[in-house]
């Protein structure tokens, strides 16, 4: 029986790179992919970071199917029918190659996988694996679709619910404290549309994230991210905090979608598609402690590696780096005929080197510190009620904007208190 | 913009639905429950509450996982569906 | 044994209709990007007895399928199931075909093929479910035709054909060649191994066009129809409540047929 250089599960952006990278140095090697096509089962916001990819595939993004060019950052406070929002646009932006793009992901990742396809990997698509196999105290393989096949080495990247790294020990199970819920809707459009709505006839796109009422207070945020025609509209919300809530994400949504800023901008889209899914947000908090065994890697959202730090959630592009790593790591050890985590350890060192473990580490602190339920209802409220106040012209003499904000703080929290939570903001963003 | 349903939200998913459930939940236990996590947890409102027992119906399902963490008694018995079925996302 | 299996690829019958655009004026439909095609799931069936039958009786199982790059998927998913081999029938002038010049090419390339004992096809495409492709193949290579076949067997060199009829079943005894189209009642498709997978992802599929099956290009395309589509539209279906109340059931009756009567569904 063939035995693949190497098997990857998961046919997402950690899986194709690793695979891509794999195949393009001639190793045999196999993707097992559950969706009928790479990116079937996936969703997610999303704007791609994409800077890390260039790396592989320059220029990607002239053939990649992605949505528009992000050009402009959107913050918005939500409280009430209030809104404040900051927005940021500049050239670095707009100029080649971009910095972040809108994208689909069932279109992408078909994509991204056809890539490591032409650079000879297999691409065995509704084929699911069910189990590793072992062999002594290595992991020798996979069993998937009622065969054993086996491997020198597994890279385990099958997302947020991976089956294989729980099969192989390295992680247990999930804890809902450590997940948040997306649930998202694309909205279609009258071709222009779009571009009319939101100003944006340059051809680029706006990554717009909310925080505060949208969530009911619930540690999470809400977006929308442009497409080409179409809207991407979400929320994203701590899965623990909304069962013992007993709020659903699918409610924050329709509230979302009736808040005075939004209603207008979203009307009329005609509902295409309605999705739901996972994210890893606890850090180094959740990720285990090792990410490799004997002829296994885990990489991706199976190994927890997404940066969430309220102002960012990226995890497509941290996958993209940890299956390259992964990937360089298989070579070694392929160079070296020596697949014992002994070998394959090279691969958490070269994370702990790039941004990936590096930016986990930076922001360590802040999983614990976006749990913090004022971020989410008292300071967007205290935001909005100040701009409320100073944008007010009512024929009664003005404050000062300082006292005018030591008045609202006034009974709802103290100066220490903000001032607290405001130092927790800077050590751990 | 009127309020859609999750029904109608659903309708315009793309499922291949399996004879076989993949999901199962262990009703005996949750007649002895009172958290009920799992209502609140899907997305797709698989789970119903009705007699003071959860019924499932695993047609909507997206596949998100949710509910194979949330339930402290362990109730839900929880699977991916069978490679080809399930969930197919046309935007994602 | 050797097979032939005659596959199409559709648009995926679980697409939920609103997915599904057809455009009236042009008298198509449109298919949603990005979504993959499919085997039409009586081909599938199909498919499933040739298996059978091959691990009965040995042999080989040939696919062929008529259509560009949609057809090489639905072909490799045959050979995943287990089919030995594959070809698509692909070229320009086959743009535009219908059923009866479908039938043509694949006859074309049956007849390459030579060697064959048993033809194969789904009882109808699930898309236009007219039905004809198998009958009008078996037509063009002068063989017999059992259609709605739930079963097939080897007996005393005699393919032995189920056949499903209203309330019960039919057998017949043909002498091979001979031509099956299968029905929903044969047993369900399996599913794919890892194995099938990987060995169907290796295998090239060879692609015939016009010049390779010796087709004449005059009896295919558009131009061949002999058939014009003028109309293609979707029926509007209308969905409503109404309460029909009354002093008592007589007269909630009495007014309930009253609206009936007026909507048209009773006279
Ligand atoms: C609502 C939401 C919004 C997000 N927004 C952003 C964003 O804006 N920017 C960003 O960078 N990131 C975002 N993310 C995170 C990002 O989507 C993930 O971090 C990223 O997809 C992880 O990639 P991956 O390859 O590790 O896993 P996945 O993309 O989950 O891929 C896993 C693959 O494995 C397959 N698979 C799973 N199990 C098996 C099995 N047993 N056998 C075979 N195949 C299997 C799956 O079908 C899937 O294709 C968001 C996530 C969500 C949920």
């Amino acid at each position: 029986m063939q035995v693949f250089d190497a098997i990857v599960v998961g046919a997402g952006p950690a899986g194709s790179a690793c695979a891509y990278s794999l195949a393009k140095e001639g190793l045999e090697v196999l993707v097992v992919e559950r969706g009928s096509f790479a990116g079937a089962k996936n969703t997610w916001g999303g704007a791609f970071y994409g800077p890390v990819l260039t790396n592989l595939l320059p220029d990607f993004w002239q053939e990649a199917p992605v949505e528009r060019p992000i050009f402009q950052h959107r913050y918005s406070f939500l409280s009430g029918e209030s809104c404040l929002s900051v927005d940021y646009t500049g050239p670095r932006f707009k100029s080649r190659p971009y910095n972040g793009f809108t994208m689909f992901r069932a279109k992408f990742d078909a994509w991204f996988a056809s890539k490591a396809q032409q650079a000879g990997a297999i691409i065995a698509t509704g084929l699911q694996a069910d189990d590793v196999l072992k062999n002594g105290g290595r992991i020798s393989g996979i069993r998937a679709g009622g065969d054993e096949l086996p491997a020198r080495v597994v890279v385990a990247c099958d997302g947020v619910n991976s089956i294989l790294a729980q099969k192989a020990g390295l992680r247990g199970e999930l804890l809902p404290g450590d997940v948040k819920q997306g649930v998202k809707e694309v909205l279609e459009f009258p071709p222009g549309e779009v571009a009319r709505r939101f100003n944006l006839f340059d051809g680029g796109g706006i990554d717009w994230e909310f925080i505060g009422d949208c969530t009911r207070g619930l540690p999470g945020g809400a977006f929308i991210y442009t497409n080409k025609e179409s809207l991407s509209v979400g929320v994203v919300v701590g899965l623990k905090s909304l069962v013992e809530t007993g709020i659903r994400a699918d409610d924050l949504l329709e509230d979302f979608k009736r808040h005075p800023a939004v209603a207008g901008l979203i009307e009329g889209g005609r509902l295409v598609e309605y999705s739901a899914h996972l994210i890893p947000v606890s850090g180094l908090g959740m990720m285990p402690r090792r990410l490799y065994a004997d002829g296994f890697l885990v990489a991706g959202d199976a190994a927890a590696l997404v940066l969430g730090t309220g102002l960012a959630l990226e995890g497509a592009n941290f996958a993209v780096s940890s299956g390259i790593a992964a990937a360089q790591a298989v070579l070694k050890a392929t160079k070296e005929s020596d697949f014992s985590a002994k070998t394959l350890c090279y691969y958490q060192k070269l994370l702990e080197e790039s941004f990936v473990l590096k930016d986990l580490k930076t922001h360590q602190k802040a999983p614990h510190f976006l749990e913090n339920r004022r971020i989410y209802s008292l300071y967007p409220k205290l935001a909005c009620e100040l701009a409320d106040s100073v944008f007010t012209s009512d024929g009664k003499p003005r404050k000062r904007t300082w006292k005018l904000l030591r008045e609202k703080m006034k009974g709802r929290v103290s100066f220490y208190r903000m001032a607290r939570d405001l130092i927790e903001a800077a050590r751990a963003l | 913009m009127k309020q859609a349903s999750i029904e109608d939200k659903l309708a315009v998913n793309k499922y291949t639905i399996d004879k076989d459930v993949h999901i199962k939940i262990d009703g005996k236990i949750c007649k002895t429950c009172d958290k009920h996590y799992c209502l609140y947890a899907c997305p797709a409102h698989c789970f119903t509450l009705s007699n003071g027992g959860i019924t499932f119906s695993f047609e909507g399902c997206l596949e998100c996982g949710s509910c194979r963490i949330v339930c402290p008694n362990r109730a839900v018995d929880w699977t991916l569906p069978r490679a080809g079925f399930g969930i197919s996302y046309q935007y994602g | 044994m050797n097979i032939i299996v005659c596959v199409k690829q559709i648009l995926d019958p679980d697409l939920p209709p609103a997915k599904f655009r057809v455009d009236e004026q042009s008298k198509r439909v449109i298919p949603p990007e990005g979504i993959p095609f499919v085997m039409n799931p009586y081909d599938e069936q199909a498919l499933e007895l040739a298996l059978r039958l091959k691990e009965k009786n040995g042999g080989k199982i040939i696919i062929l399928s008529a259509g560009g790059q949609e057809a090489l998927s639905s072909i490799k998913h045959a050979l995943s199931l287990g089919a030995d081999d594959g070809f698509a029938l692909s070229d320009e002038a086959f743009d535009g075909s219908d059923s009866f010049s479908v039938a043509y090419i694949l006859s074309c390339a049956i007849k390459k093929i030579g060697n064959y004992d048993l033809v194969l096809c789904g009882r109808q495409a699930a898309d236009w479910d007219e039905g004809l492709t198998g009958p009008l193949v078996a037509h063009r290579l002068g063989i017999p035709v059992i259609n709605l076949v739930r079963e097939i067997e080897l007996s005393n060199d005699k393919l032995r054909f189920t056949r499903v009829i209203s309330g019960g079943e039919q057998v017949f005894d043909v002498a091979a060649p001979a031509l099956a189209t299968v029905t929903n009642e044969a047993p369900q498709p399996r599913l794919p191994t890892g194995w099938g997978i990987i060995a169907a992802n290796r295998k090239q599929i060879a692609v015939w066009n016009a010049g390779d099956i010796g087709a004449d290009v005059s009896l295919v395309g558009g131009r061949a129809r002999r058939r014009k589509l003028t109309g293609l539209f979707v029926t509007e279906r209308n969905r409503s409540c109404e309460f029909i109340g009354g002093e008592n059931v007589l007269e909630a009756a009495d007014k309930l047929a009253q609206r009936l009567n007026q909507l048209g569904a009773i006279r």
